[in-house]
């Protein structure tokens, strides 16, 4: 697939005669319909182009990186940001980099074609499935929400000869379910990303999302106990690892000095494995390559509890002088950021059921406010919003309130148990995980 | 490129083709430059960054809308936004006005070299970096936008504002043995480079506060007498109040203050605002993403509730005043009811007077981050750190320390709130998980009776 657009901005560079050079190129089509209630309340497209542009300056052991984002095709625009993009790589002075040449790529399917041929068709035809499902719910309704689809088209080239174009299709949306009875008022509220139509789901996860709500009308509030058994849902799961895991794996940390993981040393329970996986199918990040070019790869972060490889991007695999992992990932301003792609667990060999039947008190929690660990300590502390106390091996009722908290660091050494059940929640694939020595409070 | 005149004039020819007695129509022009530069260990980026769009919206019973970056796609919004004949009774008419007004810092970034900026950050960087080796990365960051807004609509309205925003955050991260933590120092305003005024003499303490984290303890858990610092007082008055008064959660039935308007909300010593017009705050504008003019909301008086926050619709349909809160993130972003500069009114103690009075309690400090229940009313918000108060003393120095329970319960136990003079913390908010709009919160310290905390 060409790109005129890019074709020009290459142009515009080659003719400025600068040698090291790589442009980011995207097209993002966005087709949302917002609810209220039961009803449509507002219908939005959203058409829109960006570029990045990045000039590299040689100086010895070190390199100046310019990095200009802009959005207008007008000649003298784009001749502006060249012109300041040499300018910014001029004065920065970072560590020695340069960019990937061509390399094999997996080719992965990322969009779907009736989702590229009639966008708004479909968005109607799920918008219909969505609102037909919120109709048939019991005693729940809806009090807002989302849904949108998107449509992104990458391109990016560098004078390494690198040419490299992809599509994408995905999925978002937000729902709030709210239950009432007598004076009693209880919702639950959640936003989903989905790589594949065909894990939408839609009937089912507003099923499940709305007997969270009624039963968080008969919660209380939770036991409060200082070495609590927790099991977290796959989506509580992501809030918890994904921001520290991706930042104390990252070749960035460890040249930081900031990461808390040593290759080969025991970070994790023995039953605890975890894979970044760029290629994974129906993960939101899957892609053939990183946003530099390098190839996306599957990486075995920890294995059986010992962690064994970082996660590199360009720079810091340079900085270390070993292959990038293709971990690279573009922020929305154009910056390249040392992360993860998609993180895989692996299923464990026990059953939801079976692990709260084990558990003689704990707690199965759904939802909590905002997990939002800190990424350099591990720690949070999080209100429940939606979950169950477990007792004698079965949910005792609904929780809500109370305080969860803990750190994500020592959660990994305290896991102990792994469902064989497991749910994607935006660029993630786990399981059910319980987690013991966590703190309840009230 | 086109000038400002010629890019109203093709804003007022759409607009003129839909009637307003048939329905609301508006456009919006929104044009960013933006710099950003970030230092750390291992890295230095900078970035600049051009952006600029087009979103058009018509009411007709529901919201039709439409976004592009290019001026030539003006068309679209006449294929895309269909044209009523019918009457609009929904939608008040609020009447149109003008105005092209810009805010001037006292030093305009855009007179500053690219050099001096990055040269202000890599001083910062070393600074920190040379004070102590248990400093192992001191990241800087500095932003500054310079955000352009022309409003058309078909009630007349033709605006335009350019509003400098310029942040600073410093966040030294610090180690020693296996323990990592830090504190950190933030600004920001609608200001200029003078957010650099005097930044010499603040990098020792910003150094050491993250230094002293090293050696904080884990804080107690359950339900203590606390006192929140300004930037905690206005993470409740944003986060865990505000939210709930959005009139777009009232509309939606999804607002646990919906039936208390005029009842007794917060204790009798809370006086709560939303102020769009202050100037020169990160939270401040002249005129909101559809045309009104910015006000001042008068929230909580006396601790009885006065209004809730609107933008057209919900003034509209609630029988109303929007005071210009209908607000995007950009052009390509929804727009919804928004706060701006939301924070308590400070009272007539001293913070001195308040932690003696507390046998054993916590003082939580430096507001991180919250978030919002609008049904439930429940509250979680997070301090990065706290002091133990034990006998009437601040003492032990804390980790981070979550808040969390009911909201009105804990604006109903506020026993005390100091005379500092009001503090507004800049920050980004989002609508539940998305769209971010600059936002201040404050207020003084705030004395709460009791209420639960945990460490964070």
């Amino acid at each position: 697939m060409s790109n005129d657009n890019l074709d020009l901005l290459e142009k515009k560079i080659i003719s400025n005669k600068i040698e090291e050079y790589d442009i980011y190129y995207l097209e993002s089509n966005i087709y949302e319909t917002q609810f209220i209630q039961e009803k449509i309340e507002s219908e939005r497209e959203v058409n829109k182009i960006n570029y990045f542009i990045r000039i590299l300056e040689q100086k010895g052991n070190n390199t100046g990186i310019g990095l200009v984002k802009g959005d207008s095709l007008k000649d003298k625009q784009i001749n502006r940001d060249i012109e300041k993009c040499k300018t910014l790589s001029k004065i920065n002075n970072t560590t020695k980099y340069y960019f990937p040449g061509k390399n094999p790529y997996n080719q992965i399917i990322l969009a779907e074609e009736n989702i590229l041929k009639n966008p708004l068709d479909i968005k109607n035809k799920y918008c219909d499935i969505l609102l037909s499902s919120i109709n048939n719910l019991e005693k729940t309704k809806p009090s807002f929400g989302k849904f949108r689809v998107h449509i992104q088209n990458k391109f990016l080239k560098n004078n390494n000869k690198l040419n490299l174009n992809s599509t994408k299709t995905y999925f978002f949306f937000e729902f709030a379910l709210k239950a009432e009875s007598n004076d009693k008022l209880a919702e639950y509220w959640d936003i989903e990303y989905v790589k594949n139509s065909k894990d939408l789901e839609l009937e089912e996860r507003m099923k499940k999302w709305a007997n969270n709500a009624k039963d968080a009308l008969e919660a209380k509030l939770p036991h409060p106990k200082k070495d609590a058994t927790v099991i977290f849902s796959p989506n509580l799961l992501k809030d918890a690892l994904n921001p520290v895991l991706s930042f104390h794996a990252s070749g960035e940390a460890f040249y930081d000095k900031t990461s808390s993981f040593k290759l080969e040393e025991k970070i994790a329970d023995e039953n605890f494995t975890i894979i970044d996986d760029g290629l994974f199918e129906g993960g939101l990040n899957s892609n053939p390559w990183d946003g530099e070019g390098n190839p996306h790869q599957k990486t075995k972060l920890i294995e059986k509890g010992i962690f064994k490889n970082r996660i590199f991007d360009q720079k810091y695999s340079i900085l270390e002088n070993i292959i990038s992992t293709g971990n690279g990932i573009r922020t929305s301003e154009g910056s390249i950021t040392n992360t993860i792609s998609n993180l895989i667990i692996p299923s464990g060999n026990i059953s939801l059921e079976e692990i709260i039947s084990t558990i003689k008190e704990g707690y199965f929690i759904e939802k909590c406010s905002w997990l939002n660990p800190d990424q350099f300590t591990g720690s949070f502390g999080t209100e429940i919003r939606n979950g169950y106390y477990i007792k004698n091996g079965n949910l005792e009722n609904p929780i809500k309130g109370g305080n969860l908290s803990g750190n994500v660091l020592d959660m990994l050494k305290n896991c102990k148990y792994i469902s064989k059940e497991r749910e994607y929640s935006e660029n993630s694939y786990f399981p059910y995980i319980a987690f013991s020595n966590l703190n309840i409070s009230i | 490129m086109h000038s400002y005149e010629e890019i109203l004039l093709f804003l007022e020819e759409t607009s003129n083709d839909y009637k307003r007695e048939n329905q609301y129509f508006d456009i919006l022009h929104d044009e960013t430059s933006s710099l950003r530069i970030k230092k750390t260990r291992s890295d230095e980026i900078i970035i600049n960054n051009n952006q600029s769009g087009f979103v058009g919206r018509t009411f007709i019973g529901k919201w039709k809308e439409i976004a592009f970056n290019d001026i030539s796609d003006l068309e679209l919004i006449k294929t895309k936004l269909p044209k009523s004949s019918e009457h609009d009774s929904i939608m008040k008419k609020n009447g149109g006005w003008k105005l092209n007004k810009e805010v001037i810092p006292q030093i305009d970034p855009q007179n500053i070299n690219i050099e001096d900026k990055i040269e202000k950050v890599r001083e910062i960087y070393q600074y920190l970096k040379n004070y102590d080796e248990r400093i192992v990365n001191p990241i800087i960051v500095y932003t500054e936008d310079l955000s352009s807004r022309i409003f058309v609509n078909n009630e007349g309205c033709n605006l335009r504002q350019i509003i400098p925003r310029t942040r600073v955050f410093i966040q030294p991260i610090a180690k020693e043995g296996s323990i990592i933590d830090f504190d950190y120092y933030s600004a920001g305003g609608e200001i200029g480079f003078e957010i650099f005024d005097n930044i010499e003499n603040k990098l020792e303490k910003i150094a050491q506060n993250s230094l002293d984290m090293l050696k904080a303890k884990h804080s107690l858990s359950g339900k203590f007498p606390i006192i929140l610092d300004p930037d905690m007082t206005g993470l409740i008055a944003h986060e865990s109040f505000g939210h709930g008064l959005e009139a777009d959660q009232v509309l939606r039935d999804r607002s646990y203050l919906k039936n208390l308007i005029n009842k007794k909300v917060a204790s009798d010593l809370c006086n709560i605002y939303d102020a769009p017009n202050i100037e020169n705050e990160l939270g401040s504008y002249f005129f909101d993403d559809e045309g009104i003019k910015s006000g001042k909301n008068f929230l909580v008086k006396n601790g009885i509730l006065q209004d809730f926050i609107h933008n057209r619709i919900t003034a509209s349909i609630l029988g109303s005043e929007a005071k210009g809160n209908g607000r995007r993130e950009s052009y390509a972003h929804s727009l919804n009811v928004r706060m701006s500069n939301t924070y308590f009114e400070p009272g007539d103690n001293t913070l001195e007077e308040m932690i003696s009075e507390i046998k054993n309690g916590v003082l939580l400090c430096r507001g991180y981050f919250g978030m919002e229940d609008p049904l439930g009313g429940g509250l979680q918000v997070t301090s990065k750190k706290g002091y133990q108060i034990e006998n009437g003393e601040k003492t032990k120095l804390l980790k981070s320390i979550t808040l969390s329970g009911s909201v009105l319960e804990l604006l109903k136990s506020i026993n005390a709130i100091s005379k500092d003079n009001l503090s507004l913390k800049p920050g980004m908010c989002g609508k539940g998980y998305e769209d971010f709009v600059p936002v201040t919160s404050g207020g003084s310290f705030i004395r709460v009776e009791k209420a639960l905390i945990s460490p964070g």
